[in-house]
């Protein structure tokens, strides 16, 4: 088969690209140059730095295969970090690594390969895909420290005919050993933690440079009382302990943001718990399914048992069986049967209207 | 692949170097390998051999000695030119430079306005010509430097330089005119002297010499500051040891581009014109600058609906080396600031690709590439 590697210079993807090639597979290497500084600088640190697509080099010059820069830029600035600062500035939690994969990477790098006549796309990501009669599946890695399988959960079965996760039964440790194996200078190297377009900035920082932010409101116990005043509401996300009045005896937590009148509301750990909420914009991997449900709602978090009831097309209501802290809304909340992706959405804002 | 049966259309980011110049630099580092400043004998080598290229370079350019300082390409000249005679005393002085230069003059221009001098761009129009008109109407009293390009580097458009040089005493006496050839020299003849122009950028690797080397032309009634700082080389110009293998390689180089000159640019010519309508009759696509007088080497060509990163790559594995727009540090490559300059239709913006003809061209080359762009273009489709 011809195959596309999507190559971060990270360890991963290196592999992937090693044993593809191993196999007897036609391997392309491709780097996706996601993000840029205004001059067209690459940044500093994260995971599109010179440094990483220099190591993507060198892999594929190891490895004798072929390797392409391809730039993705304008589509990730649009659709991911305009969406980041947009999200932030209405004090919701956004995910970038989801938006790059549902509205920047996948689409746009299988549409490529299939120009190129290469019979799949490949990436280092950990999850599964299993064929089952005539649809695909989309699972956990076997792996389940590094299962990415959340941040994958907008791909379809006509998407994962075209994709290959040659790490879904790999683990982390022995993806380490395959690369020191084949001497890849990646083997060691440290997993890329921060924010890739951010990276050691503090994001607050970042999305204060983008946009004016200034929104003053105030602040109020969850008895309605108010007890202080802030300068914007993108100082806060639901959650959050740090910054707030004082004088309470216990800690205190932002509850809830109010982005029509920039009202924060702040309350003890227990008025944190969700028992309800909705995920909208919802895409799902296969038909919808009711039965044995469980949910994510951060990437890699404790599965929760839900149920689920159709509010339209692209709306689910999800019941809790245990109230449960650390629901955001901007979040993905990601539904599973098992270890099977069933379907995957945003967290709606109205999470909040359900606290208690 | 082997190199061997890749088709190289890439001439026009650098050139093989060839044979003689090959073998001169391997003799010029065995023979001349003393510091060419030094007090003895081998630097004597050493320094004969430099000062005997620079002679030959000289002539071939129809220069005087002095007028020839070598550097580390056609960047660090566009650099000089441009940057080293602002100075603080004379706040008011001003730069003007086209839309459509090299990188090495675009950047250049941006340092000397981060620096409080104005600067002003002669805008190209769609045919991607900069008029004489256009260009002298932002020269003035106050212009210390003006910078044209000789033949653009991705659409080849040649520039009405000479017209220029003509005119631009009567608005400024005082004004330099430089112009960057780097493009230029690999399929024109250009008399600096003839042309009017006073300073240029010249670089090895363009005509078959080695990469890293170039010549800067200043005519003798200029004097630049120094731009490196440290020892007296090159009348104390230009610090920094010279590289006389590698310019001795550049005069060998230099030597037989021009007594091969008819020969080589008339294939490329050919074998250009026969890829061109090759592709004209049998793709729906566009010659940038098809009616206007470019540099023979260069063929620009739009691609229509088809994007060209992709295109690049299938040339690519089907052995056919081109190139698109500008390469950045990470090696994506953008949208040229040229083709906007230019005004094309943004839809079509990203399927250009440069195919540059050069010295290693060879009959059958046009007729090649134009069946590998046309099966590219097939299976991509």
């Amino acid at each position: 088969m011809r195959i596309l590697v999507a190559m971060s210079g990270g360890v991963d993807s290196s592999v992937v690209a090693a044993l593809l090639k191993e196999q007897g597979h036609e391997v392309i290497g491709v780097t996706m140059k996601l993000w840029e500084g205004p001059n067209g600088e690459m940044p500093e640190s994260g995971c599109c730095t010179a440094s990483d697509s220099e190591d993507a080099r060198k892999v594929a010059s190891k490895l004798d295969i072929p390797y392409y820069v391809l730039d993705y830029t304008e589509s990730f600035s649009k659709n991911v970090v305009d969406n980041f600062t947009q999200m932030y500035a209405q004090g919701l939690t956004p995910n970038p690594c989801v938006e790059c994969n549902r509205s920047v990477k996948f689409d746009h790098f299988i549409g490529q390969a299939k120009k190129l006549n290469c019979d799949k796309v490949a990436t280092g990501h950990y999850a599964k895909i299993i064929k089952k009669n005539n649809e695909f599946e989309l699972h956990k890695a076997d792996y389940l420290d590094k299962d990415q399988s959340y941040v994958l959960h907008m791909l379809k079965s006509s998407d994962l005919e075209n994709i290959s996760f040659p790490l879904g039964e790999i683990s982390k440790p022995d993806v380490r050993q395959i690369a020191a194996r084949i001497g890849l200078k990646t083997a060691f190297k440290k997993d890329s933690q921060d924010i890739c377009f951010v990276g050691k900035k503090d994001y607050r920082s970042f999305v204060e440079k983008r946009i004016d932010l200034t929104s003053p409101g105030k602040i109020f116990d969850i008895e309605g009382n108010k007890v202080g005043d802030h300068n914007g509401i993108h100082e806060f996300t639901v959650g959050q302990r740090k910054g707030l009045p004082g004088g309470y005896g216990t800690p205190r937590y932002v509850t809830k943001i109010n982005v029509q009148n920039k009202n924060v509301t702040i309350g003890e750990k227990k008025d944190l718990l969700v028992s309800s909420f909705i995920v909208e914009e919802l895409s799902c991997v296969n038909d919808l399914e009711y039965k044995n449900l469980t949910i994510q709602t951060r990437y890699n978090s404790e599965d929760l048992h839900c149920k689920i009831k159709k509010l339209s097309d692209t709306k689910v209501l999800v019941q809790l069986k245990e109230p449960a802290f650390g629901v955001a809304p901007g979040q993905f909340g990601v539904i599973y049967n098992g270890t099977k992706v069933v379907c995957g959405g945003r967290i709606s804002p109205k999470v909040l209207e359900n606290i208690g | 692949m082997k190199n061997q049966d890749y088709l190289y259309l890439d001439h026009a980011a650098s050139t093989p170097m060839r044979k003689s110049a090959m073998d001169k630099y391997i003799e010029a580092e065995s023979y001349g390998y003393a510091n060419s400043s030094g007090g003895h004998k081998l630097s004597r080598n050493s320094k004969n051999l430099l000062e005997d290229s620079r002679e030959k370079i000289a002539e071939l350019l129809n220069a005087a000695q002095g007028e020839i300082v070598f550097t580390s390409g056609g960047t660090e000249a566009d650099n000089w030119t441009i940057k080293s005679l602002f100075n603080s005393e004379r706040p008011n002085d001003n730069l003007v430079t086209s839309n459509i230069e090299h990188e090495a003059v675009i950047a250049s221009a941006e340092w000397v306005s981060s620096n409080g001098y104005r600067t002003k761009y002669a805008k190209s129009d769609k045919n991607g010509l900069v008029t004489k008109d256009e260009f002298l109407g932002q020269v003035d009293n106050d212009t210390k430097v003006a910078s044209l390009m000789w033949g653009n580097n991705e659409t080849g458009i040649i520039q009405p330089i000479k017209d220029i040089a003509r005119e631009i005493k009567t608005i400024n006496p005082s004004t330099l005119f430089h112009s960057d050839v780097v493009q230029g020299i690999i399929s024109d003849n250009i008399d600096f002297h003839k042309n009017g122009i006073e300073s240029a950028a010249v670089s090895a690797h363009k005509i078959g010499g080695p990469k890293g080397v170039g010549a800067m032309f200043i005519n003798s009634n200029h004097k630049l500051p120094s731009f490196l700082h440290g020892g007296k080389q090159e009348l104390e110009r230009r610090a920094g040891t010279v590289d006389v293998p590698g310019i001795a390689a550049f005069a060998t180089a230099l030597e037989e581009q021009q007594s091969r000159f008819d020969e080589e640019v008339g294939l490329m010519k050919n074998e250009r014109a026969i890829f061109e309508e090759k592709l004209k009759n049998s793709l729906d696509i566009e010659i940038l600058g098809d009616s206007m007088n470019r540099l023979p080497h260069i063929s620009n060509v739009q691609f229509k609906d088809l994007h060209s990163e992709v295109l690049l790559i299938q040339l690519d594995l089907n052995g056919l080396g081109v190139s698109r727009g500008s390469a950045c540090a990470s090696g994506a490559q953008k949208p040229s600031h040229v083709l906007e300059a230019m005004n094309i239709n943004p839809k079509f913006i990203n399927s250009h690709l440069r195919f540059s003809f050069g010295w290693t061209t060879q009959v059958g080359d046009g007729n090649k590439a134009a069946e590998i762009v046309m099966q590219a273009v097939k299976e991509i489709e």
